[in-house]
């Protein structure tokens, strides 16, 4: 279970239509107002935009063809992109074919070009209007209008859908969606945001109105339909329970954009079922994979070795990205009685040995995470370092904090009562850290019990505020932190919000609120900075680990581009998606391995380390 | 005791002690559960004896010391395989005795330069390596093999106790009482155990105890069936019938006449009761619905093993205790088959 | 005694009733039920980074989650939506999986097949083996053929089935290329000749039956074994030695009959093996098995589904013990079953 878990966040991979789910109950007073509308006629004043000068980031000697096999440990559930069950690990493959309005270049990060060639913003500072490409066609030949825009507003508010965050994202955060012409449609936002920002989050994502019959069968009759699709893939065979294959549009819409050229080499993609994540080694080392990724260390270190690699036939990458990082680490509830003393806190941080986790267990291969939102480039705060592993510090905070007595077990007392902190935990992988953590927290006399639950089980504890201490992780990404779900007072003393740490401190709840009204990028980052010191003086989320890099191993016929990945990489070989399809199947060095393979003659081993992306993260 | 100074009794112990295998293998057991139950002393991070500055200390039970008594600047426990050394080095007389294994089985011990799990090594003195977190596999093997024990055993006391006497009753009184436990039974056979296991972890953490009552709860139902057979089997007896006409009351019937009877017959149950017992835990820990981390269990040893194959040494050593314990196991029980069947091939021998 | 059997048949139906009912209750209560777990899904992050924020986040309204219920059915109360389930079961409906959206009875019936096979083939081997093995173990009594094999049975009693089978699978279709790497047939089984797709099932079937067999010879060989010992002693054999009866012949012609009562006394219990599976070993092998569905339904809280395998699985167990009983009484004459001791 571990190795899915560290692997899913990495496979979700359709960069805007994600970034636009990112669902937040507003408070009203932010709304841009009940009777906000978008004008009946395109305003005459917009300045259209368009970004066909950034670089490109593929390799022109990128070939065509050939099939790439990967694999799943879970088979989907549905094909529907929405609805009951349809944000499993499979379901990147399918957004990934589905292209949203504007996307992210990989590396600079300004807008590229989608589906809207163009893009302009409207006066009133939450409004912007696309042109439509008129070559984006349907995988069924079908053009990609306008309509399909307006439908795709009608299908997200739809109570068939059985997706209850879309309907509030597409009520509360797309307020409205206006056809001008077959291709040029305006899009309405709910409050006022910086630019960039707003490019992303009020977006749209077109739905084929010719396919869909919304009906309170909807979830039913169209889990394993087929559903038109812009992107360069189209699903050729199902297998239920055994594989599903895609294949490649030859005469894709977007062959000749600028950013899509020489991406999305592979003719097939082969999406296998391999349920264990040891089994599904023994076919990559057969050659049945093409690529296998060794995030986890045990992977990397002890798995991955023997002849293959030793022989040159197969090669590691360890490649670093600067991307958000997952807030992984451990909250600490504030209403929970011990910890509602900052000192305890405090002295629970000092009483962490994350680096000698880090040095053990993980093999020195991940990092201590510093605060809650690295890797957001400006707005992250570099001055803030987490609390150190100091017992000194933690006896004497504890001795503040009048727990100042051992008991026969070591454990200090006050009052009668111990010092032990309830730590709940989903994933049984962790059991190696948390064991290590607890035995040298013992030495500062604090007790740390540990509760694994099943995963659903945890969150249930967690959301109802009936844990102590959680040690989780939330999944990081897009443009800016995000600080309101996580510490307004909005949030806390209740059930069912993210504010699992219970803070609620008016300090930080003006900046808050100061920094969701802002809308210029410089206040905006001074404030994310200044949150981020309020939350690190809160002290009831302690930071643990991150991974600034992706580590894969593959057979030698896969090829990259000589820069390997984008900063925004975060799977080498993933054959979609906005930072993906880089890489191509060599067809003649496949024959070269395999007649090397079998007069067991030796080629260069390959190990690559590409730090190119590494010094920007922090 | 009367049950062994019964001629009966002892005769099948004399045909125990003639099953070689049988007998070899309940003194092993026998042995090794005794062991275990001092395992503190066996394998431990606290020493035997300490002796600082003409003081003899004794640190395997009651409060833990902290350094400071040994003249160290630390208040938590120090690492007494450390202080040993520095002992020895500084040569003022204070010395420390640690257990043959000087490891706890909770304890991280960390090899510089080497990433866990460790291989064995007789200088590092892990002489079955070490788990992914550092820790002794010995130490745990052992540790893991006292609560196994532990927990099966009273598992069995449980389900024995339970099982035999409603099994005892469905079978002498029959009738609705009979029909209406058989569906009891039926029903409760049929509950997917996992999910009560899921639902008690959801409020608390599952311990010892409480695992225990769990299982205990679900599983007295195996022995009932044979219960109620055996018991049906006496009834219609004529001994029963002779010791009812003569106007023995219900109870006396049960317990002189058909629990002797039938119950005898039970032990040659036991050691496979054991064995199960012993794997059901071992079966919840590695899925991870079992005794919560860091207790030392060979389910969790197991899970490791199995995902780190690479590391021979972690699914070796359990796979070889385990084995190990279920072939003594199954050995005794069928010394004991064989002890209560007195027939012999007398026509062929 | 007819009586007692028809009597046990129509007791079947309370006790489907308790068994269902009492599971169908547990269900509402276990914690992460599908719309929790939907926003599990959505909120828990890993370790890499990425620049993409996964869907969720927020709260929802009370009426969206009364929304949510009543999709997954928990909006009523207990007694009155177990009654509409119930309803449903009799006319052979088993409502649809709240993960797959397709009928419980169709997804259970999809893995019929390869349970069957795999339950058939393991009992098969499993008496093809143990009874000859535990006749010769009861003949040769204390040999070193007995020891021996005693060894080996017990051994493979307590390896633990899923330590084979990864074992297996990493020697003889990792390191060796003799065995597929699990699955149940190959993608192209299809496209081949009946008797080339036979070849393929066995070919998959090689190391997972290895995995499920190991540890089932030892429950039956020693069953059997102990049997034929009884009978070995009986005053029947002592006529048989004295006419002059060479052992085997003796053991062919009057003990074998006779020791295999108690084998097939347990036979009944046997039918639900039709749905049994380890799901385990059908993780491993990558089998598509109703043992690793009824896991996974569990898991991921796929009520209809846990509802739909124990309704099949226990009429199967409630029939077999109904068997059992008739075997039983079958064969001892002197047991009065119901009737009492009054």
């Amino acid at each position: 279970m571990p190795t899915i878990h560290e692997n899913s966040a990495s496979m979700n991979k359709r960069l805007s239509q994600l970034l636009l789910l990112f669902v937040a109950a507003f408070p009203l007073w932010l709304y841009a107002g009940e009777d906000a509308k978008l004008p009946e006629q395109l305003p005459a004043n917009l300045s259209w935009q368009t970004n066909l000068s950034d670089p490109f980031f593929a390799s022109p000697e990128a070939k065509r063809g050939g099939r790439f096999r990967s694999f799943i440990t879970t088979f989907p559930l549905t094909l529907r992109l929405v609805g009951p069950d349809s944000n499993g690990s499979f379901a990147s493959y399918m957004r990934a074919n589905h292209l949203g309005l504007v996307g992210i270049h990989p590396n600079t990060l300004n807008p590229i070009p989608e589906l809207a060639t163009h893009w302009a913003f409207g006066d009133d500072g939450h409004s912007l209007y696309y042109r439509l490409d008129p070559d984006a066609r349907w995988s069924d030949g079908k053009p990609v209008t306008a309509d399909d825009y307006l439908f795709a507003l009608q299908f997200m508010r739809s109570k068939f859908i059985l997706a209850p965050w879309y309907n509030n994202h597409y009520n509360t955060v797309i307020l409205d969606v206006v056809k001008y012409d077959d291709h040029t449609i305006g899009i309405l936002g709910s409050v006022a945001k910086p630019r960039d920002e707003m490019l992303f989050e009020y977006s749209i994502s077109p739905v084929p109105a010719h396919f869909h019959k919304l009906d309170e069968n909807w979830v039913r009759d169209y889990n394993w339909k087929i559903a038109p699709n812009t992107g360069p893939y189209v699903i050729d065979t199902i297998r239920k329970g055994k594989y599903i294959e895609f294949r490649r549009k030859q005469d894709w819409w977007g062959n000749d954009k600028r950013y899509f050229q020489h991406r999305f080499n592979p003719d097939f993609l082969r999406v296998k079922l391999i349920r264990d994540i040891n089994i599904a080694y023994q076919y990559f080392r057969k050659g049945e994979l093409d690529s296998f990724p060794l995030l986890m260390p045990r992977l990397w270190h002890k798995k991955a070795q023997g002849r293959i690699f030793e022989q040159g036939y197969a090669g590691k990458i360890k490649f670093y990205n600067s991307v958000p990082r997952p807030i992984s680490g451990l909250f600490l509830n504030e209403d929970a009685p011990l910890l509602s003393d900052r000192n305890v806190r405090y002295a629970i941080a000092h009483a962490l040995n994350i680096d000698k986790v880090i040095n053990t267990v993980l093999h020195g291969d991940y990092e201590r995470l510093q605060t809650a939102h690295e890797g957001y480039g400006d707005y992250s705060n570099p001055d803030i370092r987490a609390r150190e592993f100091d017992l000194d510090k933690a006896n004497r905070l504890l001795n503040d904090a009048g727990w100042d007595t051992r008991g026969p077990d070591g454990i200090r007392q006050k009052d009668g009562q111990r010092l032990s902190i309830r730590v709940t935990y989903y994933s049984s992988g962790h059991n190696d850290r948390l064991v290590i953590l607890a035995q040298e927290a013992r030495k500062a006399g604090i007790e740390l019990s540990l509760q694994l639950l099943d995963p659903s089980a945890a969150f249930k504890q967690i959301l109802e505020n009936k844990h102590q201490a959680a040690w989780m992780a939330w999944s990081g990404g897009g443009l800016s932190p995000r600080y309101w779900q996580f510490y307004h007072s909005d949030n806390a003393h209740k059930p069912q919000t993210n504010n699992v740490t219970n803070t609620d401190n008016p300090e930080i709840d003006a900046k808050i609120d100061a920094y969701r009204a802002a809308t210029d990028k410089v206040s905006r980052v001074k404030l994310a900075h200044e949150l981020e010191q309020l939350v690190f003086e809160q002290g009831s989320f302690i930071p643990t680990f991150k991974v600034p890099y992706t580590r894969e191993a593959f057979w030698r016929w896969l090829k990259l581009p000589d820069f390997h990945g984008t900063r925004s990489t975060d799977s080498l070989f993933d054959p979609l998606g906005s930072t993906g399809g880089l890489f191509w199947i060599d067809s003649d060095e496949q024959q070269r391995v395999d007649e090397a393979k079998s007069r067991n003659k030796a080629l260069d081993p390959v190990m690559i380390v590409n730090k190119r992306w590494a010094a920007n993260d922090e | 005791m009367t049950l062994l100074r019964n001629p009966v009794a002892q005769k099948r112990w004399q045909r125990f002690k003639q099953s070689r295998r049988g007998y070899i293998s309940a003194w092993l057991l026998l042995v090794l559960t005794t062991l275990s139950f001092g395992a503190e002393l066996l394998a431990n991070h606290r020493p035997l004896l300490v002796s600082y500055q003409g003081e003899l200390y004794f640190p395997t039970f009651g409060a833990q010391h902290s350094g400071k008594d040994f003249g160290l600047d630390i208040d938590y426990e120090p690492n007494y395989r450390e202080l040993q050394k520095q002992f020895r080095d500084a040569g003022e007389g204070n010395w420390v005795l640690m257990p043959p294994i000087p490891f706890g089985p909770l304890e991280n011990d960390l090899i510089a330069g080497d990433f866990p799990p460790h291989a064995p090594s007789l200088t590092t003195r892990h002489y079955l390596g070490t788990d992914t977190s550092g820790r002794d596999v010995l130490a745990r093997l052992i540790y893991g093999f006292r609560t196994a024990m532990l927990f099966s055993l009273v598992l069995l006391v449980f389900n024995y106790a339970i099982g035999v006497a409603i099994g005892c009753m469905m079978g002498y009184w029959g009738g609705a009482f009979d029909l209406f436990f058989q569906r009891i039974i039926e029903i409760w056979s049929n509950v997917p155990f996992l999910y009560v296991i899921m639902i008690v972890a959801s409020i608390i953490t599952p311990g010892f105890w409480t695992l225990l009552f769990i299982m205990a709860f679900f599983g007295w139902t195996a022995m009932t069936w044979y219960m109620r057979t055996a018991t049906y089997k006496e009834v219609s007896r004529d001994y029963v019938m002779a010791a009812r006409a003569l106007g023995a009351s219900g109870s006396r019937i049960v317990f002189r006449h058909i629990l002797p009877n039938s119950v005898s017959t039970l032990i040659t149950f036991v050691p496979f009761s054991v064995a199960s017992g012993i794997t059901a835990l071992t079966a919840l820990d590695y899925l991870g619905f079992g005794l919560p981390a860091p207790t030392p269990s060979w389910g969790e040893l197991l899970k490791q093993g199995t995902e780190n194959m690479e590391s021979l040494w972690l699914v070796g050593s359990v796979v070889v205790a385990m084995t190990l314990i279920l072939m003594l196991v199954a050995y005794v029980g069928e010394a004991i088959r064989d002890a209560y069947d007195p027939r012999k091939f007398s026509f062929y021998e | 005694m007819l009586g007692y059997f028809v009597r046990r048949g129509l007791l079947i139906i309370p006790t489907f009733i308790g068994i269902t009912l009492l599971v169908f209750s547990i269900t509402r209560v276990v914690p992460g039920g599908p719309i929790e777990r939907m926003m599990t899904q959505a909120q828990l992050g890993g370790e890499a980074g990425s620049l993409h924020r996964s869907e969720g986040g927020g709260t929802l309204s009370d009426e969206q989650l009364e929304e949510l219920k009543r999709y997954y059915g928990f909006d009523k109360p207990l007694l009155s939506s177990y009654a509409s389930w119930l309803k449903q079961v009799l006319r052979f409906d088993l409502g649809l999986s709240t993960r797959y959206q397709d009928p419980v009875w169709d997804i259970i019936k999809e893995r019929f097949p390869v349970s069957v096979f795999y339950g058939v083939t393991t009992l098969v081997l499993t008496y093809l083996v143990c009874i000859p093995l535990g006749l010769l173990k009861g003949m040769y009594h204390g040999s070193r053929f007995d020891n021996l094999s005693s060894a080996v049975v017990f051994l493979g009693y307590a390896l633990p089935s899923y330590v084979i089978g990864i074992a297996l699978i990493s020697v003889f279709a990792g390191y060796y290329d003799w065995f597929p790497l699990g699955g149940f047939v190959s993608d192209n089984f299809e496209e081949l000749s009946p008797l080339a797709k036979a070849k393929d099932v066995f070919h998959h079937a090689a190391l997972p039956l290895i995995a499920y067999l190991a540890g089932s010879f030892a429950v039956t060989t020693l069953m059997m074994k102990n049997a034929l010992m009884d009978n070995l002693s009986a005053d029947y054999m002592r006529t048989a030695a004295a006419k002059g009866l060479s052992l085997g012949k003796s053991v062919r012609r009057h003990a074998l009959r006779n020791s295999l009562i108690p084998v097939a006394t347990s036979f009944g219990n046997n039918i639900s093996l039709l749905i049994g599976g380890s799901f385990l070993i059908e993780t491993i092998f990558n089998i598509d098995g109703i043992g690793l569905l009824g896991y996974e339904a569990i898991i991921e809280r796929d009520y209809p589904i846990v509802m739909g395998i124990l309704v099949i699985s226990s009429l199967l167990y409630l029939i077999g013990n109904i068997l059992s009983d008739i075997c039983v009484a079958i064969v001892d004459p002197r047991i009065r079953f119901g009737g009492g001791s009054r």
